[in-house]
């Protein structure tokens, strides 16, 4: 556990009207201590947290204070006001942790297989599972704590329940920073007139992926023109005399040296690619923003590229395009996420995987030039957009496996069906006449039927009127049988308490006897003992079933016998087992050295 | 403001309402039978083809017990429309009802189960007719036909133009959707305005409807074009047929109907063939609206914009009833629902249930998968819109005071309690009034009272 | 106002898919002659297309050896005056049907004696989910697909697997399948797919007025049916077959990786290859065997 104690300013209250009294609240694995900030005042409280029953708390987001209410076995509580919901939390975690750990020690005394070592997490999500599911605390109930089974036989048939919390975090891929490039700022120290920048494995990628025109710099230049760390000096430098406006200095800087001039050109690859983009955009809408929607011109609004607002007008409008243009982009490349998955560190294969994959797209892209007549006839069509076209799923119903409840139906009315349908035997036809005959005969009746059209009557009223009666009749008995609604079940008939003592013992008799079968071959004394132990559990449930059958009234025992019989059976088979099994140990034990006797 | 409200009512409402002699006469119509039975609702379909062999009454008990308890109203329902169409006949006897399929109606569909139907008339032969329109352009020019005719209708009521309907149809159109005042152009009445909001099944009805009484009054037989119409809808869509097959009553209501576009008319170098479209051909489909459904294409937002995807001028025309068109791209009209907009809509007596039908039924299949299609705040605020202009009912009603005691004044207020007549009372004065319809009753009562 | 608007055509327009039975073993052996049998069902049939205009019919001959469409009411649903005798539909129906019987004899003449008689449901039974699939699939509106089984043969054991996959997707693809079996003894299959799709299974008393059962039960579209009783078999027989020897068993073992069903102990698994542990001895193996349904 992370920690073994909590301490928090609060306020205790006896009551919610109380307006409480402020102190400290202390809270540790044993106790509840509160210490009034005012020695004198009564509210001083030691409680043990044994006898803490459970916890309540108000919302974060709802209107009340942050309150956590404790509740003590005796009916009685304690409400802690907290000055803010963080507070709250925390101790609400510590209270739950304290409590689930306290609940576990008092529901498993002593037998804990040796090997468990459980965190609070896994507990916790054991009692979870057990306050969700009541069907499954009751089995918890009545075998873990009757010591048919352990804690961890109980869970280990169940661990997809404990793997779904774990399985709900999916890994997911790193993406690209939102910060945009233009965020690396230079770090001055403000004596010396050097600016130093901050390049990691990450900046560069990211430039790459942003700037191919340095990209393709880097691809040509490096390393045979001049080293890495040439290159990246001028890029930067580049950037500086950008960033600062100092168009003069770039000029004549850009006069000497033709590398830099590359940096300060125009990227024309991006240029190409907005042409590309541009041309596909769909005519069918009209996307142009809104005029009241650009509001950079107005003070304090807006994006500013380096912190400096003070530009000339001229320069205003190539400034708000080009910005445009680089959040655009920076936009696309976070969009479409990282391409390449190689190491960061080395520059070079960075820039090489990056190359590649950018020439995949561009492969694909040639194939798009086809597609403009598509478009073109897109736009003649009209056509609706895509977003608002609906999704193209057919219905499907989930595969369900029928509820294994409804064998309870077909068992009652296979015992109640009269007409024997003489089940189990494949009848072959009787068929004297060979191959070549039987078609022919066949054929005889269509040819007949084609001369003479189909007969008149079909079928003669009286024996019309006779199928529909004996339908009617059945439909009537049927209704008077099963009950008005149709999809009652046998079940629904008995009364409650029989019905419901009947399918917990059908749940409990599945799993025992899932663990009882699971137990074969027995190769270990542990294996040994849980199958004896399952044995003696099994034969306790004999009388509880034959319970049942006595308990209800007369006219209902056949039809509970009925449904009990396919427990009993299943239950006699693994008896027989067992024994069988017993047997062979006793005579056969010398044959298996390997096996425990 | 008065409350028109036209009932696209059903077609087979009208057959059912034929006099008995007259639907037995009907009967003898193979096809006749065989549009009936479509037009059932499903659970009469099942019963009329389980009574098809069974020569002796049924019980109605037997009937019924087939259906289970959820199912009893449609049960209901399907016997009663079998009943009023005289294909079941009821029998009584020993205290038990019980029904019969009518003979006629029972020897002419087991004669078509076993013979299979027989077609009114036969095509004519593809070397007489010229090169037939492809089964999509007769779409396409029934689709065309049908908006033309409406916007024939809108665009009369705005402007004056000279139209190319025929003055039957036209007399249709005067009936109840135009209204002409002397030296005036036609205007749309209230039941035009809300004619235009309902779907194409529904609208084709009512005009079939309507120039089936229309010519009624100049002594054509009805029953004879209710026949003649269900013959139609068995022919094939996209066969020319010839018209010399035709009577001359039919004949003239070809003409008729080739201008709402259910069939197409050629001239070749002899003869001249209508082709029956698709619209004439669903006529005697099961005639619930939904067979016909076409896709919707109006999505509203919360914010009482209305985006249309659409790029038929009629759409734009109707929209622009109830609501302002803000701008119209190729493929999209855009429009809001403002108060101004609706209040012309209700001036020209569309109602708000019928505005906000109109835009649930449109509904983009999109928005339609969600409920409400339509947000509820719109619809809410449509009809708010409307109550605010009938904030005074006017209800005819009688005032009644200087009783004798107050037993019979209670008495009295008891009485028009008990009759849902009790408008206003004033039991400290003893006055109170009551609607003028419970009057004579009252009268009767405090007279008895004396 | 309608609600949601679904792919489906109003409510009571359907698309019947009908594999019925052209085993000839069966139908020399049957009460009930092929003659008779043809002219209840195409009456039937002419029926279901006459109620709706939009209705439509697609019929499947489930052969000895083979199974193909032989109509298609949405292909050659011309009305014309060809003969007044019989509805047109029947004509060229049978006409197909006459071509598959000689396809289906050309084909068995290559077959070993000795195989039992039964037809090939579940060839007819994937056909008929893969039409429906295809509608599915095709424009916007569709009508509401269910299946109809006209089955007289005995259940082929040896099919199991291939049927029980055929109902699953049906359910899962939400389509009933109907069934009417004439033969002898009771169908397991036919119940089975029933039972598991929603459909209605039933055997009719009267072989001579299966018209009647015909139109009273099965021509019920399926939005009346939410309304109706529609007769309920007691208890389904939900006996399955083995897949070692396709024997018919309700009891055996079951492979606990695949879940397949075999009659006698293997030591492997013909299926996903599992190796099973060692087999009790032959005193505990008879008691070993878990139940894969109840006692029937």
């Amino acid at each position: 556990m992370a920690s073994r104690h909590v301490t928090k300013r609060a306020k205790y209250k006896t009551t919610i009207k109380d307006p409480g009294t402020p102190g400290t609240l202390r809270l540790t694995l044993e106790k509840i201590l509160f210490v009034p900030h005012n020695p004198k005042s009564a509210g001083k409280l030691d409680v043990e947290f044994r006898f803490i029953k459970g916890q309540k708390h108000t919302k974060e987001g709802s209107n009340k204070p942050p309150w956590l209410n404790l509740t003590n076995n005796q009916n009685g509580s304690f409400i802690f006001e907290f000055e803010n919901y963080s507070d709250l939390q925390y101790c609400r975690d510590f209270v739950g942790k304290v409590l689930a750990k306290s609940g576990e020690v008092s529901e498993k005394p002593t037998v804990t297989y040796p090997d468990e070592q459980l965190s609070a997490a896994e507990m916790e999500l054991r009692i979870k599972l057990l306050q969700e599911d009541s069907e499954l605390q009751k089995l918890h109930k009545q075998f873990v704590l009757s010591d048919v089974l352990t804690e961890a036989e109980f869970w280990a048939t169940r661990k997809k329940l404990l793997d779904t919390e774990a399985n709900k975090k999916t890994k997911q891929r790193l993406g690209f920073k939102s910060a945009m490039i233009s965020d690396i700022r230079p770090s001055t120290d403000g004596r010396t007139n050097k600016v130093t920048f901050n390049l990691t494995p990450e900046i560069i990628l990211q430039i790459f992926a942003e700037k191919p025109a340095v990209h393709r710099a880097f691809l040509s230049y490096v390393p045979n023109k001049m080293s890495e760390k040439v290159f990246w000096t001028k890029y930067f430098r580049a950037e500086y005399l950008h960033s600062t406006k100092n168009s003069i200095a770039a000029a004549a800087e850009a006069a000497e040296d033709e590398e830099l001039a590359v940096f300060l050109k125009l990227d024309d690859i991006l240029a190409s690619e907005a042409r590309w983009k541009i041309r596909r955009v769909d005519p069918t809408l009209d996307m142009e923003a809104d005029e009241g929607d650009d509001y950079t011109h107005l003070p304090d609004h807006g994006i500013f590229r380096d912190g400096s607002k003070d530009m000339t007008e001229s320069q205003n409008e190539l400034y708000r395009r080009t910005l445009s243009q680089d959040i655009n982009r920076h936009a696309a490349v976070v969009l479409e996420g990282r391409a390449v998955d190689v190491d960061l560190d080395d520059t070079r294969a960075v820039a090489e995987a990056l190359a590649w994959s950018k020439q995949e797209s561009s492969t694909k892209r040639e194939s798009d030039g086809d597609t403009n007549q598509e478009r073109l006839a897109r736009v003649s069509r009209m056509t609706e957009i895509e977003d608002l076209q609906g999704p193209n799923n057919l219905p499907s119903a989930p595969l369900c496996i029928k509820d294994p409840r409804d064998y309870f139906d077909s068992q009652q009315a296979n015992a109640l069906r009269t007409s024997g349908d003489a089940l189990g035997r494949t009848e072959q036809i009787k068929c004297s006449l060979s191959t070549q005959e039987v078609y022919g005969s066949l054929r005889q009746s269509i040819s007949v039927i084609k001369a003479m059209g189909l007969k008149d009557p079909i079928v003669k009223p009286e024996v019309a009127h006779q199928v529909f009666d004996a339908l009617t009749n059945s439909i009537s008995t049927t209704k008077y049988h099963i009950g008005k609604n149709p999809h009652e079940s046998v079940l629904d008939r008995l009364p409650k308490k029989t019905k419901d003592e009947l399918l917990h013992h059908w749940t409990s008799i599945l799993e025992l006897l899932k663990h009882f079968w699971a137990s074969y071959p027995i190769t270990t004394s542990y294996l040994y003992t849980k199958v004896n132990r399952l044995k003696d559990a099994i034969s306790n449930i004999y009388p509880q079933l034959e319970e049942i059958k006595g308990s209800v009234p007369s006219e209902l025992r056949h039809q509970v016998s009925l449904l009990v019989h396919p427990m009993l059976q299943a239950l006699d088979a693994a008896i027989q087992h067992y024994e069988a099994d017993m047997q062979k140990r006793s005579t056969g034990s010398v044959d298996k050295p390997n096996g425990y006797v | 403001m008065p409350q028109v409200k036209i009932i696209a009512k059903n077609f087979m409402d009208m057959v059912a309402s034929l006099p008995a002699i007259k639907l037995d006469m009907l009967y003898r119509n193979q096809f006749i039978c065989e549009a009936i039975l479509r037009s059932l609702p499903p659970l009469a379909k099942k019963y009329v083809l389980q009574m098809l062999y069974i020569d002796v009454p049924i019980t109605s008990k037997s009937l019924q017990e087939w259906v289970i308890a959820d199912g009893s109203s449609k049960h209901k329902v399907a016997i009663d429309r079998l009943i009023q169409l005289r294909v079941l006949e009821v029998i009584d006897r020993k205290k038990e009802t019980a029904y019969k399929l009518n003979s006629t109606f029972q020897t002419n569909l087991r004669k078509h189960l076993i013979n299979g139907g027989i077609l009114p008339r036969e095509p004519m032969p593809s070397n007489v007719t010229a090169r037939l329109p492809t089964l999509e352009e007769l779409d396409a020019y029934a689709h065309g036909q049908w908006e033309c005719f409406l916007l024939q209708l809108i665009s009369s009521g705005q402007a004056e133009r000279s139209t190319s309907f025929s003055s039957s149809m036209m007399r249709i159109f005067q009936r109840g959707l135009l209204r002409q005042r002397e030296k005036e152009v036609p205007r749309l009445t209230e039941s035009g305005f809300q004619f235009l909001l309902m779907d194409t099944n529904a609208q084709l009805w009512y005009v079939i409807r309507e120039y089936i009484s229309n010519s009624e009054e100049q002594g054509v037989d009805q029953a004879d074009l209710i026949a003649f119409l269900l013959e139609l809808s068995f022919h094939t869509t996209g066969e020319a047929y010839s018209l010399n097959t035709l009577t001359d009553d039919q004949r003239a209501m070809i003409k008729d109907l080739a201008d709402l576009g259910l069939v197409k008319l050629q001239q070749g170098r002899k003869e001249s063939w209508f082709i029956p479209t698709k619209l004439a051909t669903n006529l005697s489909v099961s005639l619930t609206d939904s067979s016909l459904r076409k896709q919707g294409f109006v999505v509203v937002e919360t914010n009482f914009r209305l985006y249309a995807y659409s790029s038929s001028k009629l759409h734009c025309e109707i929209l622009r009833l109830f609501s302002r068109v803000e701008y119209q791209l190729p493929n999209l009209i855009v429009g809001a629902i403002t108060k101004e907009s609706l209040y012309n809509a209700f001036e020209n007596g569309i109602t708000a249930e019928q505005i906000i039908t109109f835009l649930q039924q449109n509904a983009h299949p999109r928005v339609a998968e969600k409920t409400p299609a339509v947000p509820e705040n719109v619809t809410d605020q449509i009809r708010l819109w409307e109550t605010d202009l009938n904030r005074v009912e006017m209800t005819p009603a009688h005032c009644y005071d200087e009783f004798p005691s107050r037993d019979v004044f209670e008495a009295a207020s008891d009485f028009a309690r008990v009759h849902c007549g009790l408008l206003w009372e004033d039991p400290k004065k003893m006055r109170m009034v009551v609607k003028a319809e419970i009057h004579m009753l009252m009268r009767e009562h405090l007279r008895g009272n004396k | 106002m309608a609600s949601a608007p679904s792919k489906l055509y109003a409510d009571d327009v359907s698309l019947v898919v009908v594999l019925l039975d052209t085993n000839p073993f069966f139908w020399s052996s049957s009460s009930l002659s092929f003659l008779q049998f043809l002219s209840h069902v195409l009456s039937f049939l002419n029926s279901i297309l006459t109620l709706n205009q939009l209705n439509q019919v697609v019929v499947i001959a489930t052969g000895y050896n083979s199974c193909d469409y032989i109509f298609d009411s949405s292909l050659d649903l011309k009305r014309s005056l060809e003969n007044g005798r019989m509805p047109v539909m029947c004509s060229s129906l049978l006409q197909k049907l006459e071509e598959f019987s000689f396809k289906d004899e050309q084909l068995s003449k290559e077959e070993p004696e000795g195989r039992i008689k039964c037809s090939l449901l579940s060839g007819s039974l994937s056909m008929a989910l893969c039409y429906i699939q295809r509608v599915f699939r095709s424009g916007a509106l569709h009508p509401h697909p269910r299946i109809l089984c006209l089955q007289g043969s005995p259940d082929g054991p040896e099919q199991y697997v291939a049927i029980m996959n055929a109902i699953f997707s049906a359910q899962r693809s939400v389509v009933p399948i109907d069934s009417c079996y004439m033969g002898a003894q009771n169908s397991a299959f036919l119940q089975q797919a029933s039972y598991i799709t929603g459909g209605v299974h039933h055997k009719p008393q009267n072989l001579d007025g299966l018209f009647q059962y015909l139109m009273t039960i099965f021509a019920a579209d399926l939005h009346s049916r939410s309304f109706l009783h529609l007769p309920k078999p007691v208890g389904v027989d939900f006996r399955a077959s083995c897949f070692c020897h396709k024997n018919t068993i309700d009891m055996g073992y079951i492979c606990s990786v695949c879940l397949s069903i075999f009659c006698k102990h293997h030591k492997k698994c013909s299926t996903c290859g599992s190796v099973f542990g060692q087999a009790q001895s032959e005193a505990a193996s008879a008691s070993d065997k878990k139940r894969k349904t109840p006692e029937t």
